[in-house]
């Protein structure tokens, strides 16, 4: 009995003293000689002197992240760049039939029979283009454009995760050199209760961080596989589109010129027609020689 | 000869019959001659043209090639030409009672050809003389050049090069009288006479349709091109001449408008310009559409979708990047090479031949106005000056010039359009079968190739729905929020005060503060992190309610409602003892836990014991100094708190309580305690 008095004796002694001198607890820095060996972590006030993620795990969420981040770079400028290369698709084709309407609109056709014919089926032919065009686009757009999009609407989401895990991160820093603090400390009444509490304090943090790195480690290389499965159905799609639009262009014009009945020449023949009909019309007195 | 011999026997005889047939022979005679001087002359005409083609012109390499072809023009054609028609001639004369009538008709047959070769050399003929001109300026130059020709052509004179030149248009001019003179010595009742009639006619039309196409010529040379005056230099043009000749035209203009005067309406004229206009309309506007369309083009090749890095070693990925990158770099880079080689270039100068025509236009309605005026100075007073007549001479000039050449232009232009369109036709089909050779190709080797395309479409939404739902949870996954830990663990003495007043309260009431609180007022309450209170009323007695009553078990006071969070009681270690630790799944969330998770308190306190003690019972536990320890009941059996059943390196027993860490117990009032 006299050993379990004592200790509360002293227990009761260490408690008033404690109450008495009312220690706020400061932070300290406190420069070693271990601090050299660690000296690739700065000594910040309120960093833990433990490595408390293993080089090892951080390369690994660095990599995986910076593998993603890139990701999400290309599939940003790949969304772009198709929109700019349909609008631009889509321009060209408004080109092409604004070219066969004013031609239908001279006074020349109601002249011309010949002239008539010949601008009708152009006309004719090029509205069909427009329209096969447009489908080509929309179907881009179904099977390229939007599956772009939600993809690229996953990383806000993954980069607030990798925040909020940076968060954790910091939170067990600074609980850890708390810890890590009382542990230097004498072994007091007070001091083993600070650090009873401190540690009571870092396990649910360290948890946390645990919990979200392990987290974000085991779905980041899932998701960044994935991409594999999901971009494959696009891009076959966007091949398809490509021969379904131009095999009805080439029908489309390949009968137009049977239309027209002009046969097909190589370059030079029809260099020489060109140079041909611009000296017939230079001949003429009323054209001005240049 | 025989001729002569019948002109010594009608001469002996002397009779009226002979003096007919003296005459008649006489004529004879002289066509002969006429014959003879014909042909003879062209043999001269052509060896002195040889001469010039070949010696004169091949030995005059100091002049510039440029200079030679605008000399010597198309003196190789006429070359060509006259020799053929002397060989003709020369033929003719073997054929004797037939020759003249030969003779018409050689040259009836060499008509239009004579027409349009010397036409050409007539027309250059004008700029030849001025370049003669500048060589007599310097007068080393044209002792060369005169020795050359004195060489080859002693004849030639002093004047040489000159002499040389207008040989052609002399001859040419010199064949209708050859021809009439022949004539003149014909008898007309012979066929022959009608044929060399209408050979001689023929001939005076082909010298004057020469001189008109000089003319037009001149005049069209002077009008189609409009130079790019500036401002100044258009001021600096103005004098008496032109202000008067603009003022008069305009006056007339007015009458015209006012309908004091008669416009001249010449439908004809009217319908070609309309068609002209047409016609210009319909290529400048093929010229700024097709513009378009190739900056189009270009813009459309200037963005590389291809060019993106997903990091996708194989599949329909990689095919579509060769194929896109093949498509860009050489399909349609060719496409658009030869649209702009074989439909842009044309058009472009198709527009620019428009130029001429339209300046002539313009210039022929001014001078029409001239015309009328001049005409109707004619009506009043009979005679006008030169000027005048010039002026009426211009406006003759140009209008019948583009009632002749617009036609033609019209419809050349036309023909070459319609050309142009064709090769744009073509082009895009061209373009259309490389694109879907490639892309057929590719197609190949894809999965789904044998697929039709809308089964192929079919699948495509499947799979990507599929993928959609994939993404999904991914997005969740990284949305979801792992509880903070904002909870502070309880320790025994915590535990206790809970529990009364839990018991005392009820489950709804309990806070806990988040932050520490410091009391500032008499009745607030200074409270640590984590400490546990119940609620007792939300507001103060002013009707504050920013300031919460609350009690601690022991104290009660007011606290900020800010800093207090509601506090779910979790089931206390009595009834948790029996499972088979539960708190470990609240530490290790996983994403497969799809329930809304709740923040909690660890259920099992972790203590640390500051003394040694030893068991000296099978109840009791021993235990280290600092060793941790896990409280499962803050009482023994009797409910002396005194003693606490722990666990500690798997062994269950009792130690004194005081042997435990213990936090700092609730602050009495008004005392503010170390964080």
């Amino acid at each position: 009995m006299r050993s379990e008095l004592v200790p509360q004796i002293v227990w009761c002694f260490s408690e008033s003293l404690h109450l008495s001198l009312r220690e706020p607890i400061r932070a300290e820095v406190r420069p070693k000689k271990t601090s050299l060996w660690l000296a690739q972590i700065p000594f910040k006030i309120g960093q833990p002197k433990k490595q408390i993620v293993p080089k090892t795990v951080e390369r690994d969420f660095e990599r995986e992240y910076g593998k993603l981040q890139q990701l999400e770079e290309q599939t940003r400028r790949l969304q772009k760049d198709m929109k700019k290369s349909t609008d631009a698709d889509l321009a060209m084709s408004k080109s092409a039939v604004k070219i066969s309407l004013d031609l239908l609109s001279n006074p020349l056709c109601e002249q011309d029979q010949d002239f008539l014919n010949m601008v009708t089926a152009l006309d004719t032919a090029m509205k069909r283009m427009d329209a096969f065009n447009q489908e080509k686009v929309n179907q881009i757009q179904k099977t390229v454009i939007e599956p772009l999009k939600k993809f690229g609407s996953v990383f806000p989401s993954l980069n607030m995760a990798v925040k909020r895990r940076e968060q954790a991160l910091q939170d067990y820093r600074r609980l850890q050199a708390k810890v890590e603090k009382y542990e230097e400390k004498e072994k007091t009444g007070p001091v083993l209760a600070k650090l009873h509490q401190a540690r009571e304090e870092l396990r649910p943090v360290r948890d946390d961080f645990e919990a979200k790195n392990k987290q974000l480690l085991d779905e980041m290389p899932r998701f960044y596989n994935s991409r594999l499965d999901y971009f494959q159905p696009s891009f076959e799609s966007l091949v398809r589109a490509q021969v379904v639009y131009y095999s009805e262009m080439h029908k489309i014009f390949g009968d137009l010129t049977q239309q027209l009945d002009q046969p097909g020449c190589p370059d030079e023949q029809r260099e020489r027609e060109n140079e041909a009909r611009l000296s017939e019309l230079r001949a003429l007195s009323i054209v001005a020689d240049d | 000869m025989t001729n002569h011999g019948d002109d010594a026997l009608s001469s002996r005889t002397g009779a009226p019959d002979g003096d007919d047939r003296l005459s008649e022979d006489r004529s004879l005679v002289q066509q002969r001659l006429a014959v003879r001087e014909l042909i003879d002359t062209e043999v001269s005409y052509l060896h002195v043209l040889q001469l010039c083609a070949s010696d004169i012109r091949s030995r005059l390499q100091q002049l510039p090639q440029g200079d030679l072809d605008v000399l010597f023009s198309n003196i190789d054609d006429i070359i060509k030409v006259n020799r053929r028609l002397l060989h003709d001639l020369q033929e003719t004369a073997s054929r004797e009672e037939e020759q003249v009538q030969l003779i018409g008709n050689a040259f009836l047959e060499f008509q239009e050809e004579l027409e349009q070769v010397y036409k050409v050399y007539c027309a250059s003929y004008e700029q030849a003389l001025l370049l003669v001109e500048t060589y007599r300026k310097e007068p080393e130059l044209q002792r060369e050049i005169q020795g050359i020709i004195e060489a080859v052509l002693p004849q030639a004179g002093p004047s040489g090069l000159s002499f040389l030149l207008v040989i052609p248009l002399q001859r040419i001019t010199k064949y209708p009288l050859l021809l009439q003179k022949i004539l003149e010595n014909t008898l007309p009742d012979t066929s022959a006479y009608a044929v060399l009639q209408r050979a001689t006619s023929a001939l005076q039309d082909v010298v004057t349709n020469i001189n008109e196409y000089k003319r037009r010529k001149e005049v069209a040379s002077k009008y189609t091109k409009v130079e790019p005056l500036s401002l100044r230099e258009r001021l600096a043009r103005i004098n008496t001449h032109t202000l008067s000749k603009k003022t008069t035209r305009l006056s007339q203009l007015l009458k015209q408008e006012a309908g004091l005067v008669p416009r001249t309406e010449d439908k004809e004229f009217d319908d070609l310009e309309e068609r002209f206009h047409w016609v210009s309309l319909c290529v400048t506007e093929l010229k700024s559409n097709m513009a378009a369309y190739l900056d189009n083009l270009e813009a459309f090749l200037r963005f590389r979708p291809q060019d993106c890095n997903l990091e996708i070693p194989g599949g329909p990925v990689v095919q579509y990047c060769y194929l896109a990158r093949d498509l860009q770099l050489q399909a349609f880079p060719e496409f658009k090479q030869q649209l702009e080689a074989q439909v842009w270039q044309p058009l472009c100068s198709l527009a620019k031949t428009l130029v001429g025509p339209q300046n002539l236009i313009k210039k022929r309605l001014d001078k029409l106005l001239d015309f009328e005026r001049v005409e109707e100075k004619l009506l009043e007073v009979g005679s006008v000056t030169y000027e005048e007549e010039a002026a009426r001479h211009t406006y003759q000039a140009l209008n019948s010039l583009l009632v002749a050449e617009l036609p033609q232009f019209n419809q050349l232009a036309m023909r070459w359009l319609g050309q142009i369109l064709c090769t744009f036709v073509t082009l895009q089909r061209d373009l259309a079968k490389q694109v879907l050779q490639r892309a057929e190709d590719s197609l190949a080797q894809l999965p789904h190739h044998h697929l039709s395309e809308p089964a192929f479409r079919k699948l495509v939404e499947d799979a990507l729905g599929q993928t959609s739902h994939q993404l999904h949870s991914f997005q969740e996954n990284f949305e979801k929020v792992l509880p903070p830990p904002t909870t502070q663990p309880l320790l025994p003495g915590a535990e206790r005060q809970v529990q009364a007043l839990l018991s005392k309260y009820g489950p709804g009431k309990l806070y806990q503060v988040t932050s520490n609180v410091s009391g500032a007022g008499t009745l607030d309450l200074t409270l640590p992190r984590g400490h546990i209170v119940a609620l007792l009323q939300n507001k103060d007695t002013k009707g504050n309610s920013s300031r919460w009553l609350v009690d601690t078990g022991g104290h009660r006071g007011y606290v900020p409602a800010g800093k207090l969070e509601v506090y779910h009681v979790v089931p206390s270690e009595e009834e948790l003892r029996g499972q088979a630790r539960p708190h470990r799944d609240f530490q290790h969330q996983t994403p497969e836990s799809t329930s809304a998770l709740v923040p909690s308190v660890p259920t099992v306190t972790q203590v640390v014991a500051m003394y040694p003690f030893v068991a000296r019972s099978s109840h009791e536990v021993s235990l280290q100094a600092g060793q941790r320890v896990t409280v499962l009941e803050a009482q023994d059996k009797k409910g002396n708190p005194e003693w606490s059943l722990v666990e500690v390196n798997g062994q269950r027993g009792y130690v004194p309580s005081s042997f435990l860490a213990r936090a700092p117990s609730p602050a009495p009032w008004g005392w503010s305690l170390p964080s």
